[in-house]
């Protein structure tokens, strides 16, 4: 074959081409020979980095894909919470509502309830005050009127003890001793 | 002073009035100059006065008593000064009074007015006391004008009290 080969290739004229379009039938067949042997080493050194290379891009668009439809699956999730959740929420509007009524009418009952007691309170501590201060008044009044009272008794009365007066005192505590008092 | 030489001296005025014949008005004279002696101040702060000489004092007790007492009552009171003893002449007087009393048979009966009894009324009240206490009375009469009116008489522990200054106080307690 090889032979055959060689002695194909020595016979032709390598200054005249056989075609004006078409290779030689050496260079068809080196060429030829070379490119399986180039495809052929691709095929066998390449092929499998590129098989790699494509298993590993599949398996990320596939991650992707699983990853976007988790996402969907969880947004879908989530939807039907965020939904549920508005749904509540009014309710809950409501509730709070209805709540903060209650809790302010029990305020403003439990403010006047207060309010009343303290007026109330106020009032009786000013009806003691006044009762006291009244008292106070009276006493001191009393006490003035005392004082002035002994202060003055002794002077009117020593003004109005005349002799005639006084000789009758003595007459009546000689008259009371002597009945034997 | 003590009680022993107060009635010492007691002993001595009461003998030295006995033996003079004049105890009755030198008792009732001697009462009324204590019971002077105690209520005025100045009189007591004079008489009583180291300062002043003895023979000076003497003399200022006989001046005052000159006119209007004994001359026995004057004597005694200045033999009293001239001791020195003149702060003790109300206890002293009081011993004598008490004991001219005993030598009578008569309880003490000190009588406060604010003004002079006259004779009968001393009769009418000495009689009265006697007739309360059941003991003849040996009365004196002390001029106190602070009694204001009516009377007290103090016989041994009783005391019988009818004046108006009593009367005042009580009434000043109620007010």
């Amino acid at each position: 074959m090889i032979a055959q080969i060689i002695g194909l290739l020595a016979s032709e004229d390598p200054n005249v081409t056989h075609h004006w379009l078409f290779p030689e039938t050496a260079e068809i067949i080196y060429g030829g020979l070379s490119s399986v042997i180039v495809i052929g080493g691709l095929i066998k050194l390449a092929g499998p980095m590129a098989k790699k290379a494509m298993n590993g891009r599949t398996a990320k668009i596939q991650k992707q894909l699983d990853d976007a439809a988790n996402a969907l699956t969880t947004s879908s999730t989530e939807a039907v919470g965020i939904r549920a959740a508005l749904g509540d929420i009014a309710g809950e509007r409501a509730r709070m509502l209805a709540e903060a009524d209650t809790q302010a009418a029990a305020l403003l009952a439990e403010g006047r309830t207060r309010v009343a007691a303290e007026i109330a309170e106020l009032e009786a501590k000013a009806a003691t005050d006044l009762n006291a201060a009244r008292g106070r008044s009276s006493d001191e009044l009393r006490a003035e009127i005392a004082m002035l009272a002994s202060i003055a008794t002794p002077i009117v009365v020593q003004a109005t003890l005349n002799d005639q007066t006084k000789n009758e005192l003595i007459e009546s505590f000689i008259s009371s001793v002597g009945a034997g008092r | 002073m003590s009680t022993v030489k107060i009635e010492a001296y007691a002993t001595a005025l009461f003998e030295i009035a006995q033996a003079d014949g004049t105890l009755a008005l030198v008792e009732d004279e001697l009462f009324r100059v204590a019971r002077a002696f105690e209520s005025n101040e100045q009189l007591r702060n004079t008489l009583s006065d180291s300062t002043i000489p003895a023979d000076r004092r003497q003399q200022v007790a006989e001046q005052l008593l000159g006119a209007k007492a004994s001359n026995t009552t004057t004597q005694l009171v200045s033999l009293v000064v001239g001791s020195g003893q003149v702060r003790d002449l109300p206890a002293i007087v009081d011993s004598l009074v008490k004991r001219a009393s005993s030598e009578k048979q008569q309880e003490v009966a000190e009588v406060r007015s604010a003004v002079a009894l006259s004779d009968d009324q001393k009769t009418r009240l000495a009689a009265a006391l006697t007739k309360v206490t059941g003991k003849p009375v040996n009365l004196k009469v002390v001029i106190d004008p602070s009694v204001l009116g009516g009377l007290v008489a103090v016989v041994g522990d009783e005391v019988i009290d009818d004046t108006v200054r009593t009367r005042l106080d009580q009434l000043k307690t109620r007010i």
